[in-house]
C-alpha cells in the first residue's frame, strides 16, 4: 500500500501550481536604467510574482506523448494573512473533479474531494513534489510569494535573445545552506521590461526542464504572464497553464475562504 | 621516366599478347588462384550486425561485449504476446496468459535445448513468499505490522483504511513510484470483495434454507480456502505474469544459448523461436513478436543480407546490360563479367586469409566492387575496340590495348588501392578492415581483369575463327562510339573561363550547405523500416513502461551497486534502476529488519479468528474503503496514471468521468449488508479461513532467513549476476527513448555525473560515430597525402597534381552541401563514401590529365573526347553499383546508396567540367608548364 499516497500529493500540487501562477503575480512596469546587478535583475523580475488578494480563472493542460490529458479548469484565490500566504483552488473541470478543492496555508495543505465530500490533510512535503501528472513543481513557480530567485545566488552570465527580445541571462546557484531544488537555474529576463521569458532548470549537469512565460498583459497596471508552459526535457511531456481571467486586489478574495469550514461548503 | 614508361608499356603489351594467345593456360592459372583463395573463403566469418562493428578499442564497447557474453539476460529474446485484437479485456488477458504458459512449456522442451537455455513467463513468487518482508525497509515493515496487527475482517479493513489515509498525508520517503504493485493490490482487493460477497450471499442463502428446514449450516458451503489463498496472493504479491497496462499483452523472456556474436545459431535460433511462438500464439487467437538485442541483430543480418543480395543482383544486371549497350557486343557481359565476379571471389578469399571476417561495411563494399572492378574491364575493352576500329588484328589489338590503357589503369588502381590501404591508420577496426578489404578488392579486380579479359577475348576469338566468322563481321558487332564527349571537349576549349567560373560557383553554392550536415545518432533510424523487432521496442515503452536501450554498469561489489543505484535513482532522466541490490540485504540493513520481523512474527502468532463479524462496523469500513478508492481513482485520473485509474474505475464501477456505471463486487457486499447487517455473521467461516491464510502467508513472508545469491530466482541471477558470479549488473532505465539525441545527451550527462562506468548500445554507437568521424578525417587526410605523393611521382609536376586533385575537393564540398540541404545525416555506414570518394573520385581527373599530356598543346578537346566516354561509363557503373543500395530495406544502406552516387556524380561532373577548363586556362592561357620536371615543354 505504500505506493498510493503520492498520487494524492501529486494531484494536489497540480492545483497548487496553477494557484501560485495565478495568485501571486504582480509587476511594476517602470523601466529602470540598464547596468543592474544580477541580484537586482532577479529581484526586479521576481516582483511579478509577489502580491496578494488575487483571484484568477485558469486552465492547466498536460500534453503527454501524443495525447492530451483532460483539461483542468480552476478558480484560484490567494492572499496574505498575518504574514502567511493563503491560497484556495477549486476545480471547475473536468467533470470528475468539479468541486474538488485545495487549500494551502503556508506549508499546510488540505484537499476536499467532490466525489466523496471528504477533506484530507496532506503532508507538507507535498510542496516539494512534482505536481501530479504535470511538469511543474511548486518550487518552479517560486514558493508562495517568494519568487524564483529566493533560494539562489545570482550572477550575470551574459545577454541572449529569446523570441526576438534581448534578455539578461542570469545564472542562479543555490545559496549555501538553502534547500534549493535545482543545482542551477538559468533565468532569461527581458532587459527592457524585466520579465522572465524563459527559465531553464538544471540537475546533475543537464537541463531537465524549461519554463516559458509568455502572453504578458497589463492588468491593473501590473505585468502578468497569461501563458506559462513547462516543458520537460526528460519526459515526453509539457504542461501549459493559461490564465483566462485575473483580478488583483479582488473583492472576491476574503479571509473566510481560507478555512476547512469553507472547504466543506464548496459544491 | 620515358624509358621506364616504354619498358612498362612493352611489358604490358607482351602480357596482353601472351594471355590472348595462351588463353587456355591463363584461364587455368586463374582457376588455380581461385582454388587457392577458396581456403580464405572457408575461413571467412560473416557478421553483419551493427554490434559487430562497434569499436573494440573503446572501454564502452569492451564493457558492452563483456555484458552480452557474461550476463545471460542481456541476450534474452523478448517475446511480446499481443491480445489487443480481442475486444473483451478479460478474454484477452486469459488468452495472453494461456499463450505465455504454452510457450514456456514449449520452449522449455528438450527439442529447443540447442537454442534455449531458459524461459521465464512468470515471476517466481515463491521467492517473495519466502523473503518478501526481509526485502522491505525496516520502517515499511513497521507499517506493514500496523496493517496486519489484527487479521480479522473488520480490524483488517480498518487498518487498511487508516493506512490509505495516513499515506494521503504521506511521508514522502515512504513513497515509491511503483504503479504495478499498486495495481496488483487493487486487483487483489477486488478479488477479496468478490469472495466476501460470495460468502455473505451464500450464508444468506443457507440461512434462509436452514430456516426452510434444509439443515445446512451457516456459511458451510461458502468460499474454499484455496480461493482465499489465491486472492490473498494477488493482494500481497501481485500478478506473476508480465502484463501490459491494460493486461491485454504479456511478455515472455527466452534466454538463448547463443549471443549476438554466434551468427550461425543466431539466425537459426531466433527464426525457430519466432516461427513457433507465432504458431502457438495463433492457436490462442493472439499474436507474438520478438524483440531485444539478439532479435534486432538477427534482423540486421537478414535485412542487410537481403539488401546486399538485391543490390548485388541489380548492380550486376544493370552494369552488364550497360556493357552490352555500350560495346554492342553480346559477349561483353561474359568477357568483363566473369573476371569481375572472379575478382570479387578473390577479394572474399583474401579477406578470409587476412582478417577472417566480413562486416556490414566490407560486405557492402563487395557490391560496390562490382562498379569499381568493371571499370578496368571497360578501359581495356574500350581500348581494344578502338584498336580493332583502327583495323588492328586481334592479338595486336589486345597488346595495344594493354600498352595504351594498361599504364593508366595500373596507376589508377594502385592510387585507389593505396588510398584504401591508408585507412590502416584508422583507430577503429571497422575502418581498418574496410581499408584492407577495399585495397585488396581493387588489386584483385585489377589482377582478375588483366588475367582474364584478354584470355576470354582470346577464347572468344578462337570460337569465332572456329565457326568461320570473318574479321569484318566481328568488327561490325564490336563497335563503340569512342568520341562521344568530343563535342563537349570543344565547348570547354572555346570558353574555359566561363566553364571554370560556372563550375566553381556551383561548387561554392553547394558547399554552402555543408555546415548543416548532422551526424546520425539514432541507430534505430539506420535499421530497416517496419521491422517488428524495432516497432516492438516502442510497444515496450508504451505498454510495459520498459525502455529497450538503457545503460549498464557492472561492479564486483554489491555495496557499490547499492550506492550507485540510490544515486542513479534520483536522476530526472532515469525511470528506474534495476539490479540485484534490492534483493540482497546488507549486514547493516539485516539487523533492524530482523528485529522488526521478529516482533511482527510474534504478534502474528497471537492472531486468532474472532467468533463474530460486526456487520455495522464492517459496513462502515466498506463505505470508507470505497471513498478512499474513489478518491485515489480521481487523482490517478487527473495525473494520467492510466493503469491505476483503469483498475480503480473497475473496482469502484466508475467511468472516466467518475460516473457510476456498473455494479461491483464491493457494491454487492455493501448491498447485502445494508439489507441485513446481521448477514455479516455468515462471514465467520470466511474470516477463520482468511485469518488462517493471511497468518500463514505473512509468517512465511516474514522469514528472517538470510538471503543468499543461490536463493534468488534464476531470472534475477541471469539478469544481474555474471555467469561466474563475480560481477553484478545494474540496468539504468531511461524515462525516454535514449536514441533521441537531445534526451540522450541529458541522460548520459546525468548518469555520467554519478558514474563514468556506464555503457550501453547508445554510448557504444556514439563512440563508433565519433571514432568513425575521426577515422574518416584522419584516413581521408592520409589518403589525400598518399594520392598527392603518388600523383607527384607519376606526373612529376606539382601544378598538374594540384589541378588533378581540385575536382575531388570540389566534389567533397558539394557532397557535404547536398547532404546538408537534403538532411541526409552522416552515419557509420555511409561514411564509407568519404574514403571511397577519395580513392575513386580522383581517377576521372587522372585519366583526363594523362590523356591531355599525351595529346599535347591544344589537345584538350581530344583528351576529353578520348577519355570522356570511358570516364562517363566508369562513373555510370560506379553510380549504378552504389545506387543499387537504394532499394535496400536497411535505411543505412539506402542512405549509402544515395550518398555514394552523389559523391561519384560530383567527382565526374567536376572532373569533366572544371578540370579540362582549368587545364586549358593553366597550360594554354596562362602558359604554365604542366609537363613532368624532365620535360619542360608541352
Amino acid at each position: 500500500m505504500k505506493n498510493i499516497g503520492h498520487f494524492f500529493l501529486a494531484g494536489a500540487l497540480a492545483v497548487l501550481i496553477a494557484t501560485t501562477a495565478a495568485g501571486t503575480a504582480a509587476a511594476q512596469s517602470s523601466n529602470q536604467s540598464a547596468g543592474r546587478s544580477a541580484e537586482d535583475i532577479i529581484k526586479r523580475a521576481d516582483e511579478a510574482f509577489t502580491g496578494s488578494q488575487v483571484y484568477s480563472e485558469s486552465t492547466l493542460t498536460i500534453h503527454r506523448s501524443d495525447r492530451t490529458l483532460p483539461v483542468q479548469e480552476m478558480e484560484s484565490y490567494g492572499m496574505e494573512i498575518g504574514g502567511d500566504y493563503h491560497s484556495l483552488s477549486i476545480y471547475r473541470a473536468p467533470a470528475r473533479m468539479k468541486g474538488t478543492a485545495y487549500l494551502m496555508i503556508e506549508d499546510d495543505l488540505w484537499v476536499r474531494f467532490s466525489s466523496t465530500g471528504r477533506i484530507r490533510k496532506l503532508s507538507s512535503s507535498a510542496k516539494k513534489n512534482a505536481a501530479g501528472g504535470s511538469d511543474f513543481s511548486y518550487a518552479d513557480m517560486g514558493e508562495g510569494d517568494q519568487g524564483i530567485g529566493e533560494k539562489y545566488t545570482a550572477s550575470l552570465a551574459g545577454e541572449e535573445e529569446v523570441d526576438g527580445s534581448l534578455c539578461f541571462v542570469v545564472e542562479l546557484k543555490p545559496k549555501p545552506g538553502r534547500d534549493a531544488p535545482y543545482e542551477k537555474v538559468l533565468a532569461y529576463v527581458q532587459t527592457e521590461k524585466y520579465r522572465y521569458l524563459k527559465v531553464e532548470y538544471f540537475d546533475a549537469g543537464a537541463n531537465i526542464k524549461t519554463m516559458y512565460l509568455s502572453d504578458y498583459r497589463t492588468v491593473d497596471g501590473r505585468d502578468y504572464p497569461y501563458i506559462v508552459e513547462m516543458r520537460s526535457n526528460t519526459k515526453d511531456s509539457r504542461t501549459v497553464v493559461e490564465t483566462a481571467k485575473i483580478e488583483f486586489d479582488s473583492n472576491r478574495v476574503n479571509r473566510r475562504l481560507f478555512s476547512t469550514t469553507y472547504l466543506e461548503s464548496i459544491r | 621516366m620515358e624509358k621506364n614508361r616504354n619498358t612498362r608499356e612493352r611489358l604490358l603489351d607482351g602480357w596482353g599478347r601472351w594471355t590472348a594467345e595462351n588463353w587456355g593456360k591463363t584461364i587455368i592459372i586463374g582457376l588455380a588462384i581461385t582454388v587457392l583463395l577458396s581456403l580464405g573463403v572457408v575461413m571467412l566469418r560473416v557478421n553483419m550486425t551493427f554490434f559487430s562493428v562497434m569499436p573494440e578499442e573503446s572501454e564502452d564497447v569492451k564493457n558492452l561485449k563483456y555484458i552480452t557474453e557474461e550476463f545471460p539476460y542481456a541476450s534474452a529474446i523478448t517475446v511480446v504476446i499481443d491480445g489487443r485484437g480481442i475486444k473483451n479485456t478479460g478474454e484477452a488477458e486469459a488468452a495472453v496468459k494461456g499463450t505465455v504458459d504454452a510457450l514456456t512449456e514449449e520452449f522449455g522442451g528438450e527439442e529447443y535445448a540447442k537454442w534455449v537455455s531458459n524461459v521465464t513467463g512468470k515471476m517466481d513468487l515463491d521467492f517473495f513468499r519466502d523473503h518478501g518482508l526481509m526485502l522491505t525497509e525496516a520502517k515499511d515493515i513497521r507499517r506493514f505490522a500496523d496493517l496486519y496487527r489484527d487479521l480479522n475482517i473488520v480490524p483488517f479493513f480498518t487498518a487498511l483504511n487508516d493506512d490509505f489515509e495516513r499515506e494521503y498525508a504521506g511521508n514522502e520517503e515512504n513513497l515509491a513510484d511503483d504503479e504495478e504493485t499498486a495495481v496488483a493490490q487493487f486487483r487483489g482487493l477486488d478479488r477479496l470483495f468478490g469472495l466476501l460477497t460470495e460468502a455473505a450471499a451464500s450464508s444468506a442463502t443457507s440461512t434462509s434454507a436452514a430456516e426452510g428446514g434444509t439443515g445446512a449450516e451457516s456459511g458451510a458451503e461458502g468460499v474454499s480456502p484455496d480461493r482465499i489463498e489465491a486472492a490473498v496472493d494477488d493482494f500481497l504479491l501481485g500478478q506473476p505474469y508480465f502484463l501490459s497496462r491494460d493486461n491485454r499483452m504479456a511478455l515472455l523472456m527466452v534466454e538463448p544459448t547463443f549471443t549476438v556474436n554466434d551468427i550461425g545459431l543466431l539466425m537459426e535460433g531466433v527464426n525457430t523461436i519466432e516461427a513457433r511462438a507465432g504458431e502457438i500464439a495463433a492457436e490462442f487467437g493472439v499474436e507474438a513478436g520478438l524483440t531485444g538485442l539478439t532479435t534486432v541483430a538477427r534482423d540486421e543480418m537478414v535485412t542487410s543480407e537481403q539488401g546486399l543480395v538485391a543490390s548485388g543482383l541489380i548492380a550486376i544486371v544493370l552494369i552488364l546490360l550497360l556493357m552490352v549497350f555500350s560495346f554492342r557486343m553480346f559477349s561483353s557481359p561474359l568477357i568483363s563479367g566473369v573476371p569481375l565476379l572472379v575478382g570479387i571471389y578473390w577479394t572474399v578469399g583474401l579477406t578470409g586469409l587476412t582478417i577472417q571476417r566480413m562486416n556490414i561495411m566490407t560486405a557492402m563494399y563487395m557490391v560496390a566492387l562490382v562498379g569499381l572492378g568493371i571499370d578496368y574491364g571497360i578501359h581495356l575493352l574500350t581500348s581494344f575496340v578502338q584498336e580493332r576500329d583502327d583495323g588492328a588484328e586481334f592479338v595486336e589489338a589486345v597488346g595495344a590495348s594493354f600498352r595504351k590503357s594498361g599504364s593508366g589503369i595500373i596507376t589508377g588502381a594502385v592510387t585507389t588501392a593505396i588510398a584504401f590501404f591508408a585507412l590502416q591508420v584508422s583507430e577503429t577496426a571497422l575502418m581498418r578492415e574496410l581499408g584492407m578489404v577495399a585495397g585488396l578488392g581493387i588489386l584483385s579486380e585489377l589482377a582478375a581483369m588483366f588475367l582474364l579479359v584478354p584470355a576470354l577475348l582470346g577464347f572468344r576469338e578462337h570460337r569465332k575463327v572456329k565457326k568461320g566468322k570473318t574479321e569484318a563481321r566481328i568488327f561490325k558487332k564490336i563497335y563503340v562510339r569512342n568520341d562521344l564527349a568530343g563535342g563537349f571537349g570543344n565547348w570547354v576549349m572555346k570558353m574555359p573561363m566561363g566553364v571554370a567560373i560556372a563550375a566553381i560557383l556551383l561548387g561554392i553554392l553547394l558547399t554552402s550547405g555543408a555546415g548543416r550536415v548532422e551526424v546520425q545518432q539514432n541507430l534505430m533510424e539506420m535499421e530497416a523500416k517496419g521491422l517488428t523487432s524495432i516497432e516492438l521496442q516502442d510497444t515496450l515503452v508504451e505498454e510495459f513502461d520498459l525502455a529497450p536501450d538503457g545503460l549498464y554498469v557492472f561492479s564486483d561489489s554489491l555495496e557499490d551497486v547499492k550506492k550507485l543505484e540510490d544515486q542513479l535513482d534520483e536522476l530526472d532522466s532515469v525511470k528506474r534502476v534495476e539490479s540485484i541490490a534490492p534483493f540482497m540485504v546488507s549486514a547493516s540493513e539485516e539487523g533492524p529488519r530482523r528485529r522488526e520481523l521478529e516482533s511482527f512474527r510474534a504478534s502474528l502468532s497471537g492472531t486468532t479468528a474472532a467468533p463474530e463479524v460486526d456487520g455495522e462496523l464492517l459496513l462502515e469500513e466498506l463505505y470508507r474503503l470505497e471513498m478512499n478508492l474513489v478518491e485515489l481513482g480521481d487523482l490517478a485520473f487527473l495525473g494520467g496514471m492510466e493503469k491505476i485509474s483503469h483498475t480503480l474505475n473497475k473496482v469502484t464501477g466508475r467511468d472516466d468521468q467518475g460516473q457510476k456505471v456498473s455494479a461491483t463486487a464491493l457494491d454487492g457486499l455493501i448491498e447485502l449488508l445494508e439489507e441485513d447487517p446481521a448477514r455479516a455473521a455468515g462471514l465467520v467461516n470466511f474470516q477463520a479461513d482468511l485469518v488462517s491464510v493471511l497468518e500463514g502467508r505473512l509468517q512465511r513472508m516474514s522469514s528472517t532467513d538470510r538471503i543468499d545469491l543461490e536463493d534468488l530466482p534464476g531470472m534475477f541471477r541471469d539478469a544481474y549476476v555474471s555467469s561466474d558470479g563475480s560481477e553484478f549488473l545494474m540496468m539504468i532505465v531511461p524515462t525516454q527513448n535514449p536514441w533521441e539525441p537531445d534526451f540522450r545527451d541529458i541522460f548520459t550527462t546525468q548518469v555520467e555525473s554519478v558514474t563514468d562506468r556506464a555503457t550501453g548500445m547508445v554510448l557504444a554507437s556514439s563512440v563508433l560515430n565519433d571514432m568513425a568521424e575521426t577515422d574518416s578525417t584522419r584516413a581521408g587526410i592520409t589518403a589525400l597525402i598518399a594520392i598527392f605523393i603518388l600523383l607527384l611521382i607519376d606526373f612529376r609536376n606539382l601544378k598538374l597534381v594540384v589541378l588533378t586533385m581540385l575536382p575531388l575537393l570540389f566534389a567533397f564540398g558539394a557532397l557535404f552541401g547536398v547532404m546538408g540541404y537534403a538532411g541526409i545525416k552522416v552515419d557509420f555506414i555511409n561514411i564509407i563514401a568519404f574514403p571511397l570518394l577519395i580513392g575513386i573520385g580522383v581517377d576521372d581527373a587522372v585519366h583526363i590529365s594523362h590523356r591531355y599530356r599525351l595529346e599535347g598543346q591544344g589537345g584538350i578537346a581530344r583528351a576529353v573526347a578520348k577519355t570522356g566516354t570511358a570516364v562517363l561509363l566508369t562513373s555510370i557503373t560506379t553510380i549504378i553499383a552504389f545506387g543499387s543500395f537504394i532499394p535496400s530495406p536497411m535505411r543505412a544502406m539506402r542512405s549509402t546508396g544515395i550518398v555514394l552516387p552523389v559523391a561519384i556524380g560530383f567527382a565526374f561532373l567536376f572532373s569533366i567540367l572544371l578540370h579540362p577548363a582549368m587545364l586549358q586556362i593553366t597550360a594554354e592561357k596562362l602558359k604554365l608548364n604542366i609537363q613532368s620536371w624532365k620535360r619542360r615543354k608541352l
